[in-house]
């Protein structure tokens, strides 16, 4: 392979990543923040948000692509703080108890998510996107008529005036910041939540040893494909939704995770961006829709994090309105996602291509027969 | 023969599976009550007030303080608040005037919002000196013993000496 080819094939693998350093870079020095504050916004951010992203990681090895349904445990990780803050449950047993309560919601929201994957196969990502807006609508009766109504809530606060729904905005000073509180450390002036850091590797851990167990390697096989799994035996659509199950779940813990170190919680919005932004985190890190690791997820969101610490005062600074910057933060998002998305079918197109064309080489001259016929399972949308 | 051992294996699997699910759904629910006795707050007024009926006076001047919070110092007629976590807790008084010091210890009940902490009762040595607290008790009884709509309001009970004349202590 020559050099500029090279280059070429670097360039496409990690365009994403590259164009997202040139913009952060360049738009630190307009911000006019110190390099302190940003790299302490984004360890605070990276405690706050790697949890949700580490939740993709299982559905792209099972070959599902970005979950978009992760917004579904989202919602159950609210449900369990909602409950969490009515009983008036406080600091770490809070969250404890949310995530106790979101537990079951997140995995039977997760074998539904699953079950309707199963029959999307191939379009899990739109699948996904469009079972979240429906599912919302379920989780807005929910939480706007059956709470307070059908299931009494104790703590009048958080109720609507009318006597049922949930209001607005909850404040959930109880459990704000319980997690990251528990041990602070202090290193040469930044502040480093410990605890929430250890729960993250703790994850971590638990992906790397997954990936080597029987169900993940059956998961890494389904990924790769899914006929040659099902000849070998795997139970390819269990093993799908096993691997959505466990994505909810910890989409469920990631939301509770964030919003403990939000301190509010939009009641009926504030999963709306979970999946946007997590799916985009992951991709600025340099993941696809086949291919992922954990670097990914630590690159992309400390990327994609130091960007929205500045863009609004670096659009403040550049064109007069911090809105500016709010809309490209909204422009970037967007844009990597449908940058990816297209970077990765271009590359499976030039990739059946190169096979084409190799095996046209081939056939003309045996002696020219190479291996670059690495063709992932496309038609992932 | 063969087939009934098989049969009877796979029988004992099933008991044992819904044994041990039915285990963890029984640890899974008692963690979840252990959430709710560890973890649920209590609002834990402090008040320092005279009796309607006279029977105990406020005291001083005194600090108190609740398990190892910071310490707050009360004068006749103060009222504040602490927040505090689960059913068992400790209330330390330091009295100005004699420089004694009294520490109780006492539950609140697992679903009761908001308590009240009478110090002057605690100090006579009058039972019950925490009681129950009821916002919207506290309200309807102002409104049935005070004077006219418009004129009270719940932060004026605090200010008025023996709170809302009249009004009988909150029921429990």
């Amino acid at each position: 392979m020559s050099a500029r080819k090279k280059l070429s094939t670097l360039f496409s693998r990690y365009a994403v990543v590259i164009i997202f350093v040139i913009i952060t870079l360049a738009a630190i020095p307009p911000s006019g923040l110190s390099v302190k504050y940003i790299l302490q916004e984004i360890i605070t951010r990276l405690g706050r948000n790697s949890f949700l992203v580490l939740a993709l990681l299982l559905p792209i090895y099972a070959g599902m692509g970005l979950n978009f349904g992760m917004t579904l445990g989202a919602m159950a990780g609210q449900i369990g703080l909602i409950f969490a803050v009515n009983y008036g449950i406080a600091n770490w047993q809070g969250l404890v108890f949310a995530l106790l309560v979101g537990l079951p919601i997140s995995v039977f929201l997760g074998w539904i998510c699953g079950l309707v994957m199963n029959r999307a196969k191939g379009r899990e990502m739109v699948t996904g996107y469009i079972l979240a807006f429906f599912i919302n609508g379920i989780y807005q009766f929910f939480v706007m008529y059956m709470l307070g109504s059908v299931i009494p809530m104790g703590n009048k606060a958080i109720v609507l005036s009318r006597g049922y729904g949930i209001r607005n905005t909850l404040n959930l000073e109880s459990v704000r910041q319980s997690l990251d509180n528990i041990v602070m450390l202090r290193v040469g002036g930044f502040s480093i939540p410990l605890v929430t850091f250890v729960v993250i590797a703790l994850l971590c851990v638990f992906v790397v040893w997954f990936k080597r167990t029987k169900l993940g390697q059956d998961m890494r096989a389904v990924g790769q494909d899914m006929a040659v799994a099902e000849a070998a035996g795997i139970p390819v659509e269990k093993t799908r939704i096993v691997a959505i199950i466990i994505s909810t779940v910890l989409a469920c813990a990631g939301q509770i995770i964030f919003l403990q170190n939000m301190g509010n919680l939009a009641t009926y919005n504030a999963h709306d961006q979970t999946g946007f932004f997590a799916v985009a985190a992951i991709l600025v890190g340099g993941a696809s829709v086949t291919h992922a690791s954990i670097a990914n997820v630590f690159v992309g969101v400390m990327l994609l994090h130091a960007m929205f610490v500045v863009s609004p005062l670096a659009g403040q600074k550049l064109f007069g309105s911090a809105m500016i910057g709010e809309y490209f933060r909204q422009f970037i998002g967007y844009g990597v996602i449908a940058l990816s998305l297209v970077l990765y079918a271009w590359r499976t197109r030039k990739a059946a291509a190169d096979a084409r064309l190799g095996l046209r080489g081939s056939q003309a001259s045996p002696a020219k027969r190479s291996g670059e016929t690495a063709v992932g399972n496309g038609g992932q949308a | 023969m063969n087939g009934t051992a098989n049969a009877k294996g796979a029988s004992n699997t099933k008991t044992r599976r819904l044994l041990i699910r039915g285990a963890l759904l029984i640890v899974y629910v008692l963690i979840m009550v252990l959430m709710i006795y560890s973890g649920r707050r209590h609002t834990i007024l402090i008040d320092n007030k005279d009796a309607a009926d006279g029977s105990y006076r406020a005291i001083n001047g005194m600090e108190v303080s609740i398990d190892k919070q910071e310490s707050s110092e009360y004068y006749p007629g103060d009222r504040d608040k602490a927040l505090v976590q689960g059913q068992k807790h400790t209330i330390k008084i330091n009295i100005f005037d004699d420089n004694s010091t009294i520490e109780k210890t006492f539950t609140v009940p697992l679903w009761s919002d908001m308590m009240i902490i009478s110090v002057p009762k605690l100090v006579a040595g009058i039972e019950p000196w925490i009681e129950p607290f009821t916002v919207a008790e506290q309200i309807e009884e102002a409104q049935e013993s005070g004077p006219p709509a418009g004129e009270m309001s719940f932060q004026s009970l605090g200010d008025v000496p023996g709170g809302a004349e009249g009004a009988p202590p909150p029921s429990p």
